[in-house]
């Protein structure tokens, strides 16, 4: 009330400062530094200009290749990501009996680090480890799980999906509790199966959520694999579970191209810009339908 | 009625399978850190006749866990105060007082969210090299802090707004700076939200792996999930150490779930409604 004192009206800018002098110091600034970086050379050309010369090595390089094809890969992938938490968590919102312990349980390895997960995986799917032992007893030969190039990829994206699905459950939850629940009674009292629910309460009732949870899934599966593939596959066999995260750190840390691994942080932005801006559409047309 | 009934029996065999297949991996790893290493070689499935704590103590002597715990303790304990308090201060500003260029400042902390670490990796690098700030405690908690900064803002503030203004005029009314509002009236009666945004910022933190790779490169600032990586080259013939190394490193996380499960499914809902 006394808010006319210079102190005061300077006020809300003190609080607010802090926080956005580091976010603009630590994370827009370096977004600029480094697209301009990656139109400079490394090694010898350090610090020349050397226009799309990296870009063009990218294109070139067959391991970039391999992860933006996986990046294809997580795309393909992920209505299955969406889908399974989308179901689970239905069913728990129908109150399957159990609901309770099953939506503790489920959400549980989204807390635990990717290391952890990594290392817990890398027992039960050692080559002897107890996966392989279960196919065994039912008459499957043994799968080389993280050995064999043509199944690593999937395997590593599974286990992601293992330790993520509980999180995505959660918000499902949440979304649950703003339907309205009168329409799911109607549909009960007219007899509709459960599939018939589905498809015409819970998905146009959702499409907001269905939205959210699919670009938060996006996301996190272009940023948080790092862990699970540093841990269990190292890129490998044959560089065949390569993701551009993964790619930029070896090029950055390993083999001391930070102007190339620039080059490949700038084409993740665009991709993660692409799918941010898919959020905003669906996200627009979904707030439409409501 | 009784369609949906019956269904309901049957999907409860898949989702008992599922919580079985998610618990198990764990179930697994205690009992194989508790065999002797004889014991995993003959048989790695069956339940552990032995209780061996050795196995426990031996992962958390040998390879400098103690000294990894006690990086991670002091740096996700700093960023998690360091966050809690910029959050709470620019949330409060931008949700409750009216000032020339709130809603810019607003969406510049927003715009941090669409820039992951991935993204900026290299040039941060460079700049916490320039700054003499790589591989120190607080050259890894401002990269902390700077990552998890925005999504805190963004709580805070739409937690602040359901606070009605009257509270704060009140305050002010009986002679309050705007800090003092802040400090007397904010903090207080932002503690639900501060708990939840405190928690999963700690769990993000202890977590964290690429972040702490890049920026404590060397081996005594090691955080412990990093630390938990070189265990394997360690014990590679030692697995039931290895696993319980695995455990020492899970086992915060997994106190924290147990008595806070609510609080951190809350926090994740949160972030997902207010979207």
């Amino acid at each position: 009330m006394r808010g006319g004192s210079r102190a005061e009206r300077f006020a809300p800018y003190v609080l607010v400062a802090p926080a956005i002098l580091i976010i603009v110091v630590l994370r827009l600034y370096p977004l600029l530094l480094g697209v301009n970086f990656s139109f400079t050379g490394d090694g010898e050309r350090n610090g020349q200009t050397v226009g799309l010369d990296n870009y063009l090595e990218l294109i070139d390089d067959p391991l970039f290749r391999t992860a933006l094809g996986n990046v294809g890969l997580l795309v393909l992938l992920l209505p299955v990501a969406v889908a399974i938490p989308g179901l689970l968590a239905t069913f728990i919102y129908l109150k399957v009996p159990g609901h309770r312990f099953y939506r503790s349980v489920y959400f549980f390895p989204a807390v635990l680090s990717p290391v952890i997960v990594g290392a817990i995986f890398n027992l039960l799917l050692a080559f002897d480890g107890p996966v392989n032992a279960v196919f065994g007893a039912v008459g499957i030969s043994p799968v080389d799980w993280l050995g064999n190039p043509d199944v690593a990829m999937f395997v590593v994206v599974g286990v992601h999906i293992w330790a993520t699905f509980g999180m995505a459950l959660v918000v499902f939850l949440a979304g649950f509790a703003t339907l309205d629940a009168a329409l799911l009674d109607a549909a009960r009292v007219d007899g509709a199966s459960l599939p018939q629910v589905i498809r015409h309460v819970i998905v146009p009732g959702l499409s907001r959520t269905i939205a959210f949870v699919a670009v938060t899934t996006m996301v996190g599966m272009l940023t948080s694999m790092f862990g699970l593939l540093y841990v269990m596959t190292s890129g490998g066999p044959e560089g065949s579970t390569y993701l551009p995260e993964y790619y930029i750190w070896i090029q950055q840390g390993q083999m001391n191209r930070p102007a190339l691994a620039s080059a490949a942080s700038t084409v993740l932005f665009v991709i993660m810009l692409v799918v941010g801006l898919l959020q905003v559409k669906l996200l627009r047309r979904a707030g439409g339908e409501d | 009625m009784s369609r949906i009934r019956l269904s309901r029996w049957l999907l409860a065999i898949p989702m008992s399978l599922l919580a079985l297949a998610t618990i198990y991996p764990l179930l697994f790893t205690v009992n194989v850190a508790m065999k002797t290493r004889r014991d995993y070689i003959l048989d790695r499935f069956s339940l552990t006749d032995t209780l061996r704590w050795d196995n426990i103590s031996a992962a958390w002597n040998s390879v400098g866990m103690d000294r990894y715990f006690l990086n991670s303790l002091i740096v996700v304990t700093s960023s998690v105060v360091l966050l809690l308090l910029l959050g709470s201060m620019a949330g409060f500003a931008l949700s409750q007082l009216r000032f020339r260029g709130s809603s810019a400042l607003f969406l510049g902390c927003l715009a941090g969210l669409f820039v992951p670490f991935q993204v900026i990796m290299v040039p941060l690098a460079r700049i916490m090299a320039d700054t003499a700030l790589i591989d120190t405690y607080p050259g890894l908690v401002l990269v902390f802090v700077a990552q998890f900064l925005p999504f805190t803002v963004f709580l805070m503030t739409s937690y602040y707004k359901t606070i009605p203004r009257e509270v704060i005029d009140a305050a002010r009314i009986d002679g309050n700076s705007v800090y003092g509002v802040y400090r007397r009236i904010m903090l207080p009666l932002g503690t639900p939200a501060l708990l939840s945004v405190g928690i999963l910022n700690a769990l993000f933190c202890w977590n964290d792996v690429l972040m702490s790779l890049v920026m404590m490169p060397s081996a005594d600032h090691r955080t412990l999930m990093v630390g938990v990586t070189s265990l394997r080259g360690q014990y590679s013939d030692d697995i039931p150490t290895f696993a319980s190394g695995v455990l020492i490193a899970a086992l915060p996380v997994l106190v924290v779930y147990l008595f806070l499960q609510r609080q951190i499914a809350d926090g994740v809902a949160a972030g997902s409604t207010k979207g």
